[in-house]
């Protein structure tokens, strides 16, 4: 137990500081920004309590808001989606399967798993430039925005959990 | 009662995420009008000292190029100090005044410098966090250059570190420009997007001017002293009323590669704030 929350609060550091650090510097085609710390909701494993990752996702959403200055946009985006996960993993996986199941190609195939991280990563997006540009008038650059940065955070966390199969 | 018990406990995580989601609306919203919101920004200590390494990394890895540009600036301003000086000698022939006045201006004005320690140029709100703050002599509303042209002006300070709101900041960065030898003034504005593009707003119909003139600051707000570089005019638009000019200005300044800027303190802005801040209060005090 103590082990798994270890390799949690591990990934939370790296993701948070990969965000920071590094893919808040991205711009593909000046559109495209990988929100990757998504992915620690995503991997947050069935039966995990709610509360709990309710906690963990609003703290690495503040802790990403506070480095890029832009409060309450990650940590609003991050709550909903652990919200949203843990509802939504339930639909994914088998009804017998064992209760600490987590979400990765290997345990539910790459069919759910894609469709699962696709809605997930879209809502992050979606709500994370609905915040971000609350009185932003220019919609089709907004648009622009969910949908590239959708595309580009969902390959980079296909491509992430491929290299974890390996 | 026993019921509501079972209601409470089974639906638990479902309150916790409603108090959490009120809690992020409320940075949201509270961000821009609080001034104590310093501590969730990245001005704050923890996240100052890492973007501090970060930038100390990436800055050792640009300062050729830094070093390059630095010395061709140089170069351009000794030159152009030269000629001046022989201009200034030829018309009235004195040559030790200039030095004076020279001496004087530069004495109301200190320069901090200071190095960014993480900057945006993606957002349509972009910030940047230098390594100043009170401590160095930093306070709010002081103009930020670099060797290039204008950056923009310091909005929050803690101890060692503060937000500077740059020129790339739609919705907050209005600067007062004129344009250089011609005197004519008006805002410049960021709408968005290309980060080597502004636009001075406001131009009167009847100013004259053509492309390829230089923008400069006007001096007037004491954030910022006559004269620096800020851009050169590409094209000219009417504004969307008609009343005035809309200049496209292609900036000098080269926010996606900034590392060292300065900050300029004033000594007298504390003065110029005060009696401004007294003319509108004779002002509103008038009877109608």
């Amino acid at each position: 137990m103590a082990v798994e929350e270890l390799k949690r609060f591990l990934s939370f550091v790296i993701l948070c500081f990969g965000q920071v650090l590094v893919f808040n510097h991205i711009r593909l085609f000046g559109c495209a920004m990988p929100l990757l710390c998504v992915y620690f909701a995503i991997t947050i494993p069935r039966g995990y309590p709610k509360w709990a990752s309710l906690l963990w996702c609003f703290t690495l959403g503040l802790a990403v808001d506070v480095f890029s200055n832009t409060p309450g946009v990650g940590t609003g985006s991050m709550t909903l989606v652990a919200m949203m996960q843990t509802y939504l993993l339930e639909l994914f996986v088998p009804r017998d399967s064992i209760p600490n199941l987590e979400s990765s190609i290997s345990t539910i195939g790459i069919t759910k798993f894609a469709t699962m991280a696709f809605i997930l990563v879209f809502v992050y997006c979606l709500t994370f430039y609905m915040l971000e540009m609350f009185s932003f008038f220019n919609w089709l650059q907004w648009l622009l925005n969910v949908v590239a940065s959708t595309l580009l955070t969902f390959v980079l966390i296909m491509a992430f959990e491929y290299v974890r199969q390996a | 009662m026993k019921n509501l018990i079972a209601f409470l406990t089974n639906y638990h995580h479902w309150f916790l995420f409603i108090l959490l989601e009120i809690i992020s609306v409320v940075l949201l919203f509270q961000y821009n009008s609080y001034q104590g919101s310093v501590w969730f920004s990245s001005a704050n200590l923890v996240s100052g000292k890492v973007y501090e390494v970060d930038a100390g990394i990436r800055s050792f890895f640009s300062l050729t190029r830094v070093n390059e540009e630095l010395t061709l600036r140089n170069f351009y301003l000794e030159r152009q100090v030269a000629q001046l000086r022989r201009l200034y000698g030829d018309m009235t022939k004195d040559t030790t005044i200039m030095e004076r006045q020279e001496l004087e201006f530069l004495s109301r004005y200190k320069l901090i410098p200071a190095k960014i320690v993480s900057n945006t140029i993606n957002k349509s709100d972009n910030l940047i966090t230098i390594n100043r703050g009170t401590s160095d002599g930093i306070e709010r509303d002081m103009g930020v250059v670099c060797g290039n042209g204008v950056v923009g002006v310091v909005y929050m300070v803690s101890q060692h570190y503060s937000v500077v709101i740059p020129v790339l900041n739609r919705s907050s960065s209005r600067i007062s420009c004129s344009i250089r030898h011609r005197g004519y003034f008006g805002y410049l504005r960021w709408y968005g997007g290309d980060p080597t593009i502004a636009y001075l707003e406001d131009v009167p119909r009847h100013a004259h001017f053509k492309r390829g003139d230089w923008i400069e600051t006007s001096g007037y707000s004491n954030i910022f002293p006559h004269g620096v570089l800020v851009g050169r005019i590409e094209t000219i638009y009417n504004s969307p009323d008609g009343l005035s000019y809309r200049l496209k200005v292609r900036l000098t300044t080269d926010f996606g590669r900034l590392r060292d800027v300065c900050v300029i303190s004033d000594k007298d802005i504390a003065e110029h704030a005060r009696l401004l801040e007294q003319a509108e209060d004779s002002l509103t005090m008038k009877p109608k």
